[in-house]
């Protein structure tokens, strides 16, 4: 197993209180890694800093081979790493197809003057763009939408938009943060099945979420923050039985858990 | 025929209509408006860029206004040198300033930028009345020499109509290919979410500072054109009245449409104009039509459209 992402000892604090204080794990290349926690224990932060849209106080990330600590968002994105919004970004005024071969354009071997003079490698990119937008709005099911506008759209629909867009070009690695958020539930398990068969097909996900099952039946490896420090990591079985993780992130004694899990049954 | 071809074809018709506007009419008075009417429509378009496409609301589109005024103005009537080469250094001197007024308050927020670009506006408005020595202060620049190529002198307001035609066409053309491009999405797409540009690999200042740069070179050509027009520069020349026009222009088209900032530029050049039968109600008629157009069409004209288009493809999806 190679790490497609190395973080370590990641460290960031507002005025005093520690939001991330001293995180480290490894997201597997062609793997689904889940990131929990209760509110407030610092995933969010945790990837803002990964993705740079914060600047982390210390500790390094690294993605694939190359060191992404402390660089602009748009460089980690360029060098591979994409990212959507725990509050789901599209551009409501741009169609699909706008929304996904924008998300490739920085990618391609057009400049602005391709662009401004219409030459034939700025048409091979945008056709190139528009081909790898039609199959990924197929994959999440928004076909008959193509040509439409996202903002049309519902707030479930634009989670798929913004997860094809993160895919546009090709990324080593996408972050989703809490791509369920706020979704009816029929619509969680399209995404789940989406998801499932984008990794099989070998991309590499970084989830953050609240959904303990969706987290449960998705991830191979699952990472638990409370208070911005690493409360535990393991397989989603392994975290179910953890003690710790059961006491801060569920409120519940293993003796509950199980109470409830035999219940369920 | 495609569609697109059609209309590319229906374009230059009319380019090239209005470019023989001279042989139609020998009225001075209509030929003087189509020359404001050109040089305004282009204004507006290059505001259009900053404020439509971009959403970064520039006042200093006035300033740039003076500025390109003056710089034509004094190239001729005190360096020595001729109109276009004036022009040219309007159009440099512009973008330069918009750079240096552009990087570091880009950085900051979009009310931020309002107000310094104001600021430029109002600091433009006081140099040129107060740096007599080269503006020559409240008195301006008179009897501006008219413009010559090749041994033509475009002396009458029939024959200037060619160089304010010629330069909208230019103008608006490159505006187009601009707006049309993968640049004009990016811009539209910086507007609506810059977050999501930036974790698109995006940055989105330099989308930014070129916008500002090319709005503000060509704002500040169409000033030097202007004022040729005029035959005066004085301080006058950065009267609000040009920046509420440009801004009404965008407003009214629909701010973000290329095609309906260019047709409200010409309908509000000529509406003023047309009202001209009722002298006295003039100004309260053309009051009450923007409030009228403003409280129907809040997106503007191409807004409007818009939103029914929009309505439609929602009736058309739910079936």
């Amino acid at each position: 197993m190679t790490a497609m992402l190395e973080v370590r000892d990641l460290r960031k604090s507002y005025s005093g209180v520690h939001a991330v204080d001293g995180v480290s794990f490894d997201v597997e290349q062609g793997r689904i890694t889940g990131l929990i926690g209760p509110n407030g224990s610092g995933k969010s932060t945790t990837i803002d800093c990964i993705a740079g849209f914060q600047k982390a106080d210390s500790g390094r990330v690294v993605l694939g081979s190359t060191d992404i600590t402390g660089r602009a968002a748009h460089e980690i994105a360029r060098a591979g790493l994409m990212r959507t919004f725990q509050t789901v970004r599209v551009y409501d005024r741009l169609s699909l197809r706008d929304n996904l071969t924008i998300a490739a354009q920085q990618f391609d071997e057009a400049k602005w003057t391709d662009e401004l003079l219409r030459t034939a490698r700025y048409r091979q990119a945008a056709d190139a763009a528009e081909k790898r937008a039609r199959e990924l709005i197929d994959l999440v099911g928004l076909t008959r939408y193509y040509g439409a506008e996202a903002g049309i759209l519902s707030y479930g629909q634009k989670k798929l938009v913004a997860l094809a867009a993160a895919l546009m070009p090709r990324p080593k690695i996408v972050v989703l943060d809490e791509p369920v958020a706020g979704v009816n539930p029929t619509r969680i398990r399209e995404i789940e099945e989406v998801l499932q068969r984008l990794n099989a097909a070998g991309e590499t996900f970084l989830i953050v979420e609240h959904n303990v099952e969706f987290i449960t039946n998705l991830c191979h490896h699952v990472v638990v923050l409370d208070q911005g420090r690493k409360l535990a990591e393991g397989t989603a079985a392994d975290i179910h039985t953890d003690a710790r993780v059961l006491e801060a992130y569920l409120g519940m004694t293993p003796e509950m858990a199980e109470a409830e899990m035999r219940g369920a049954a | 025929m495609t569609t697109d071809r059609m209309r590319a074809v229906a374009i230059v018709a009319v380019a090239l209509l209005l470019g023989a506007l001279p042989w139609l009419t020998t009225s001075n008075y209509i030929l003087g408006i189509a020359v404001s009417a050109a040089i305004f429509t282009v204004s507006a378009a290059a505001l259009n860029l900053i404020y439509g496409y971009t959403g970064l609301l520039s006042f200093a589109q006035l300033g740039f206004w003076g500025i390109g005024g003056y710089a034509t103005a004094l190239t001729v009537m005190t360096f020595g040198g001729n109109f276009w080469l004036g022009l040219l250094w309007a159009g440099l001197l512009n973008a330069a300033l918009a750079l240096l007024i552009g990087y570091p308050t880009l950085r900051t927020g979009r009310h931020t930028f309002v107000i310094v670009t104001l600021t430029f506006a109002l600091l433009v408005s006081l140099i040129t009345r107060d740096w007599v020595d080269l503006t020559r202060g409240p008195l301006g620049i008179a009897n501006l020499t008219p413009p010559s190529l090749f041994g033509f002198w475009f002396d009458t307001t029939a024959r200037f109509y060619w160089v304010a035609w010629a330069y909208a066409m230019l103008a608006l053309g490159f505006l187009y290919v601009l707006c049309t491009s993968r640049i004009g999405r990016t811009l539209v797409a910086i507007k609506q979410n810059e977050p999501l540009v930036r974790a698109q690999g995006i940055s989105p200042m330099p989308y930014k500072l070129a916008a500002f740069a090319v709005s503000a070179a060509i704002t500040g050509m169409a000033g030097g054109i202007f004022c040729f027009h005029l035959k005066v520069i004085d301080p006058l020349f950065l009267d609000f009245y040009y920046m509420q026009t440009f801004l009404i222009m965008v407003i009214v088209g629909g701010a973000g449409s290329f095609w309906g900032v260019v047709i409200a530029g010409i309908a509000m050049s000529a509406l003023p104009e047309i009202l001209r039968f009722s002298d006295d109600f003039r100004m309260i008629i053309y009051g009450a039509i923007l409030l009228i157009a403003m409280l129907v069409m809040p997106g503007g004209f191409a807004g409007w459209l818009h939103e029914r288009k929009l309505s439609r493809m929602r009736a058309a999806l739910q079936q």
